[in-house]
């Protein structure tokens, strides 16, 4: 699924198909390899590892995660993770894009770029987390994979309601996900959940504060519980039975104590068998049984009231809520026993918050070995793991550098080392550098399952091996399974090195190694328009485009000189909003124009007065509203009065926001009501008697854009007089 | 009324309660219950066509996604009717219906229950590359999970899932899909055509013509391959189906419209079609030359179901909506503001901004709604029964109400594959509720003009403990479930600025403590949720001087608005309700309201102000 929207981010809707057509013919091709060929899978003991070299494509399938076998994997995966010398990740998600314009625009700065990202990592879920260790068997002269298959769902285990669970699934990558057979029924019902290292912080301090309030307070003098009133007969009866029970069960004991006589009242009585007499914490005690709530709450209205050395303590017991009477012989015993219970309560509570973190195990376990991390166009997914395990994503890229950086130091994208090294450019024959692709051209003994012998040279062979089964040309061939997408992203990379002249059997670890310097810790914003982020230094670069002549940038992108419009008649296309701009700045006013959507364009100017002469031009002639503004130019692009514009910092708050809705024009009115009604009325205030209905976003535009203001604008335009009379 | 009415349901419920103890065993309970998925969709809308007609009543019930993004969301004893639909708004808007059950039912002889439950399975698929139904939804994982533990099939409603369209989409898709449509153009009287117009029209006209008299000639002429492809090529002419076309590139509405004129005008034998561009509009118009007046009437009749398959397929599971609606029967849910809002949002068109607007576009395609808990409502205080097993066995415990369930269809009873239950339990919790409040249900559907006890029961959107057939009192709310007092909403005051997870005990005792006006019995406070809480006072006019008081920020409650406490009234509440996002906390969304209304209201005063010396002006004069 990465793979598909990486694609349909970078080149459009022919790519896509193209990918989708490629991946179901590979899919019958594997099919039919997996039916030719026999299928040995060869369980080998647990040393000796050497059994299975060079033996027939197997395919057994990847080392599969859930709830039930979680435990059991993290220990294996925890040393396979610690031997390796790489780690390669893959994640499946619910979705990508929360709305369409919120995918990737050639138009979008490195800031506006991390916006989307953000939004992206915030709404949607994982739902597969695929992790593979590669590890160099220098004796093999070959890498073991362990490809991993973690099913992941974000169900919420501890603490109070917590929104930030609630996700997002995009109708398009459900279907996609759908189409390659994900399990659904599987994700939800056996994924593995998780807690955030920030929900695990505030679920701690939350059980701490209240577990010191509990203790500040004597369990005696602020126990002023409401009595139940004693409204129904039933009730009174009720009470005045169990004073009985009790005081009978009280005195018995105290006798025993005193007398030291092994006299045991044995109670043939069967409501007795709601009274069981045990031990609790070495005192004795009653366990109730069978008793209804509101009876629960009378007998323990009871205790308080007429028992001074008894304790009512319910504890959470195996199954269910138990309630306990207990006797104490001291205030000073109370006090501990209630401190005792507290204490056991907030270990069981602790308890409970270690098992809720989940899978964030492993990524700990990823983050604390300080391994190579290898992703394929891995910006978003390294999102995704920082908002989903660490904590809620900061509002700028430098911090989330930082962030990144802190938890995972060394990253590598192998997207970046193909389209980025000149050896592998020539390797991929300048072909497309999807996962599928790449792989398929760099690892073809590995994708098409040939034995070993006979390969070229700089082949590298990976032995595959999951649990005991080993192999040295697996191949589950189930494409767009995250474990699957990893392990082909991991051979892709160790494929790269070996073209790269990286010798494996050196000592020395591959993150310091001299010929990955120049490519490790950069990651794609966004891989069309060749927008790098370094985030060991947070430092941002657009990839010079040698190598890859396909992607070339026409005009350079000045930010200052865009406007964005949106809420023109829908059937205006670019060519037409040139036109009319054109006439009336000037015939090369216009550098370029882009559909963010069928609602909304991105204009650009050539100079940066043009825009806020343009949004003060709009606004004046929206305001006249008289029959000569009817033949302005602008005129056709401002009917229906729905049109709207600003400054390119406007749709950087616009996409900062956390609505999403489909058409920008919703988007955009959405965010300006909640944020600008202020301004608006501002503005409706200054000018008094104006009863326009200017857009919000105008309004604030035009208050940033005042200190600009160009008075001799309309000296410049090549239509003056015509403006002349507009705006007179 | 038969003689003997009581002696005779005496006589009957002994011997159907014990046939209904049979069927009712608690567990496992497994009726037959037709499961829908794109498959057998067709076949199905068919049978259930008729299962409508033959049956009084449609029970529906629905399985979605989630409900509400943050425990406040929830409906809350203090929302009035306005604010419960904002709140049933915002969910519809977010989440998606899964499984959407319809069960056609009757009530016979008074005990008889007679249905027929089909359960759809959903999937909002993207059939027809045009972007709708929905770009995305959400999930609320609680909801999910629980959904799972209940043996729900995720993959069959994902993989197998009807998709749909609402009427609102299909008018806006019927521009975008990629196929002919013939129709539509109704030939307007010739218009005064300009002069290029008029050059436009000729050229076509020669083009038609010279192409039409090419394509008989080639009849009589040998089936060259290589002159047939040759004269294709010239010409410009494909072929649609077994009948030579030509495309004519058109640019405007108008070219369309005189291609249209021209073509009804000078060739009987040519049919034109518009052949729409991806944006909306015409790309192009095809004429279709055929060869008599009757392959004429025949393509125009293939045309016709051609569109109408086409229609059909992409209204999708909209067709069983449809249904229902134009069957006119009356339609029984449980929680019928939830459902109908999820119904609207997704089957008709965006949810309106008022309830007033909600209520009045509904009623257009419902007519007669009935809400099982508003009929609850009438034997008791049974607000605690929120959902439809509780207050069936709340009614088995108290009333005497023996109801015999009959499913005639068969389905497969397999285990884990038989959902949708909960549309059986509404129709015999209906059915239940008509025998204890003695309404006879079958003599009501029969005489739908006259006099009928059902009637004041409908169409009262009802949810929890608010009912809202009349918007005058939304002034006025019950607050809390325990102690119906009606007071108005100007006694309510949102709190906050505590320390998350304080009680409401201890808030309590902290205001009473804060000044003497506030004793113990003029007001109650609960929490909302854990940063916020809200206080109800018991006397009018307490709150308003508790609001200023504190805001003042020096007064009597410094110490409260030193500890951070802050205020608002319930204005601020209803804000935040219409607001665009409803935010996880309500404590931060009324905080950002509240400081914006602030600093709105400064203007708004000088506003008042600036009026107030125009009109001095205006007297003086």
């Amino acid at each position: 699924m990465l793979l598909l929207y990486r694609a349909s981010q970078s080149r459009g809707h022919e790519e896509v198909s193209e990918t989708v057509k490629e991946d179901i013919g590979m899919k019958q091709h594997w099919m039919v390899r997996a039916i030719s060929k026999t299928l040995t899978l060869i369980p080998i003991p647990f040393h000796s590892s050497r059994a299975s070299f060079s033996s027939p494509s197997s395919s057994f399938a990847l080392k599969n995660v859930t709830r039930s076998n979680f435990e059991l994997s993290l220990a294996d995966l925890r040393r396979h993770v610690r031997d390796s010398d790489f780690v390669s990740i893959d994640l499946e998600m619910t979705g990508v894009t929360s709305a369409p314009w919120r995918e990737s625009f050639e138009f979008d700065r490195f800031d506006v770029r991390y916006l989307k990202v953000k939004d992206s990592a915030e709404k949607f879920a994982v739902v597969q987390f695929g992790v593979c260790p590669f590890r160099w068997d220098s004796t093999k002269q070959s890498f073991i994979a362990h490809p991993h298959n973690f099913y992941i769902f974000p169900r919420q285990e501890v603490g109070a309601y917590d929104p930030s669970y609630e996700f997002l699934c995009q109708t398009a990558s459900i279907d996609f996900l759908a189409k390659y057979q994900f399990d659904f029924n599987l994700c939800v019902k056996e994924g593995i959940s998780y807690l955030s290292r920030a929900l695990e912080d505030a679920a701690r301090l939350h059980l701490h504060s209240t577990h010191e309030d509990e203790l500040s307070e004597s369990p005696c003098t602020t126990k002023e519980i409401k009595d139940v009133p004693l409204v129904r007969m039933a009730d009174i009866l009720f009470v005045e039975r169990m004073r009985n029970k009790i005081s009978e069960w009280h005195d018995d004991l105290l006798q025993i104590r005193n007398r030291r006589s092994s006299q045991i009242p044995e109670d043939s009585n069967d409501s007795m068998n709601q009274f069981q007499t045990i031990f609790f914490r070495m005192r004795p005690a009653i366990k109730l049984n069978g008793f209804t709530s509101r009876q629960l709450r009378l007998i323990k209205s009871v205790i308080q009231k007429s028992f001074k050395d008894l304790a009512y303590i319910r504890v959470n017991g195996a199954s269910c809520l138990e309630q306990f009477i207990v006797y104490t012989n001291s205030r000073r015993d109370l006090e501990l026993l209630m401190k005792e219970v507290k204490g056991d309560l907030c270990k069981e509570a602790e308890m409970k918050i270690g098992a809720a973190i989940g899978f964030r195990h492993v990524i700990d376990l990823l983050s604390s070995e300080q391994k190579l991390i290898v992703g394929h166009n891995c910006f978003l997914d390294i999102a995704h793991v920082c908002r989903k395990f660490v904590g809620p994503l900061p509002s700028n890229l430098e911090e989330y550098v930082t962030l990144v950086q802190k938890n995972f130091p060394y990253i590598i994208d192998t997207k970046i080392l193909l389209n980025a090294s000149n050896v592998l450019q020539l390797k991929m024959k300048k072909s497309s550098t999807s996962l599928s692709k790449a792989f398929a051209i760099l690892c073809p003994h590995i994708a098409s399952g040939v034995s070993s012998s006979g390969l070229a040279p700089s082949s590298v062979t990976v032995e595959v091996q999951v649990d005991d089964m080993r192999s040295s040309n697996w191949n589950s061939g189930a494409k767009h399974e995250a474990g699957y997408d990893a392990f082909m992203t991991g051979c892709i990379f160790a494929q790269s090195c070996s073209h790269l002249n990286i010798d494996f059997s050196s000592h020395s670890m591959l993150m310091k190694e001299e010929k990955l310097q120049k490519y490790i810790n950069l990651l794609y914003l966004s891989w069309s328009c060749g927008d790098i982020v370094n985030i060991k230094t947070g430092g941002t670069t657009t990839e010079s485009s040698a190598f890859n002549t396909f992607k070339i940038q026409p005009t350079k992108i000045l930010f200052p000189n865009i406007a964005i419009i949106w809420g023109f008649p829908s059937k205006l296309k670019a060519r037409e909003i040139k036109e009319s701009l054109c006439k009336v700045f000037g015939l090369t006013s216009v550098t370029s124009i882009y559909h963010l959507d069928r609602t909304a364009v991105f204009v650009q100017f050539n100079k940066s007065e043009l825009v806020s002469d343009f949004l003060e031009l709009k606004s004046r002639l929206e305001k006249k509203n008289d029959a000569i503004s009817v033949f302005h130019p602008l005129s056709e692009l401002l009917e229906g009065g729905n049109t709207r514009a600003a400054s390119y910092e406007v749709y950087k708050e616009i996409c900062g926001s956390p609505i999403s809705k489909v058409l920008f024009a919703d988007q955009a009115e959405a965010v300006g009501i909640n944020l600008n009604t202020k301004l608006l009325e501002n503005k409706v205030q200054e000018n008094g008697s104006f009863a326009n209905s200017q857009s919000p976003i105008d309004t604030k535009t035009a208050d940033i854009k005042q200190p600009l203001k160009c008075t001799s604008g309309s000296s410049k335009f090549p239509k003056g007089e015509m403006l002349d009379i507009v705006s007179c | 009324m038969p003689p003997f009415p009581m002696l005779r349901r005496r006589f009957l419920c002994t011997q159907t309660s014990n046939l209904s103890l049979f069927n009712q065993k608690p567990v496992g309970r497994q009726w037959p219950i037709k499961q829908v998925t794109k498959s057998n969709f067709s076949d199905s809308l068919h049978e259930l066509k008729n299962k409508i007609s033959d049956s009084d009543f449609v029970a529906v019930s629905l399985q979605n996604t989630g409900s509400y993004s943050s425990p406040w969301h929830r409906l809350l004893p203090f929302d009035t009717a306005e604010i419960a639909y904002l709140k049933a708004k915002y969910a519809a808007e977010r989440f998606q219906i899964l499984q959407f059950s319809v069960c056609p039912f009757s009530v016979r002889a008074s005990n008889k229950l007679t249905a027929y439950p089909f359960n759809f399975h959903l999937f909002p698929r993207d059939e027809h590359k045009i972007g709708m139904p929905c770009y995305s939804f959400s999930c609320q994982p609680s909801y999910l999970t629980s959904m799972a533990q209940e043996d729900f099939d995720f993959n069959v409603c994902i993989y197998d899932g009807i998709s749909y369209l609402s009427r609102a989409q299909e008018s806006a898709a019927k521009g975008q899909m990629e196929n002919p449509v013939s129709s539509g153009y109704v030939a307007q009287s010739p218009s005064s055509r300009s002069v290029a117009d008029n050059v436009f029209v000729e050229r076509i006209k020669s083009r038609v013509g010279h192409w039409i008299s090419a394509c008989k000639h080639s009849d009589t002429r040998t089936n060259d391959v290589l002159v047939n492809s040759l004269r294709k090529l010239i010409l410009g002419g494909e072929d649609y189906g077994l009948r030579p076309s030509l495309n004519i590139d058109v640019c405007s509405e108008r070219q369309v419209q005189l291609v249209f004129e021209m073509v009804k005008s000078g060739y009987e034998n040519v049919v034109p079609l518009i052949i729409p561009a991806k944006g909306g509009g015409a790309q192009a118009v095809r004429v279709v030359l055929t060869s008599s007046k009757e392959d004429r009437d025949l393509l125009e009749k293939e045309l016709q179901n051609m569109e109408e398959e086409q229609s059909k397929r992409v209204r999708g599971f909209r067709e069983v909506i449809d249904l229902i609606s134009t069957s006119r029967k009356p339609v029984v849910a449980h929680k019928s503001l939830n459902d109908f809002t999820f119904i609207h949002s997704k089957f008709l068109a965006p949810l309106p901004s008022t309830m007033d607007e909600f209520r009045s576009s509904l009623h257009s395609v419902f007519p007669n709604i009935l809400d099982v808990n508003h009929l609850m409502k009438e034997i008791g205080p049974l607000n605690k029964y929120t959902n439809v097993p509780a207050a069936i066995s709340y009614l088995k415990r108290n009333f005497f109400a023996p109801i015999e369930i009959e499913i005639p269809q068969k389905a497969s009873v397999e285990e884990s594959k038989n959902h949708g239950h909960n549309v059986v339990r509404i129709s015999e919790l209906f059915a239940k509720l008509c025998f204890i409040l003695k309404i006879a249900p079958e003599t009501e559907t029969h005489n739908p003009d006259g006099p009928s006890t059902l009637k004041c029961y409908s169409n009262v959107l009802n949810l929890g403990s608010n009912s809202f057939q009349d918007s005058n009192e939304d002034d006025d709310i019950s607050a809390w479930t325990h102690n119906p007092t009606k007071i108005s909403i100007n006694n309510l005051l949102f709190l906050w600025g505590f320390r998350s997870g304080t009680s409401a005990r201890r808030l309590k005792n902290l205001l009473c403590k804060s000044h003497e006006k506030l004793s113990e019995d003029v007001f109650d406070v609960r929490l909302v949720d854990k940063n916020c809480a809200v206080v109800v006072f018991w006397k009018t006019g307490l709150s308003e001087w508790f609001l200023t008081t504190i805001d003042s920020g020096d007064g009597e409650l410094r110490e409260l608005a030193a500890e951070g406490l802050m205020a608002v009234g319930y204005e601020a509440y209803k804000r935040v309700c219409k607001s665009e996002i409803l935010g996880a906390d309500l404590a931060d969304s009324l905080a950002e309201f509240d400081r914006e209304a602030s600093e709105a209201h400064t203007e708004e005063s000088a506003e008042v102000y600036w009026n107030n010396e125009l009109m001095i002006n205006l007297d003086d004069l």
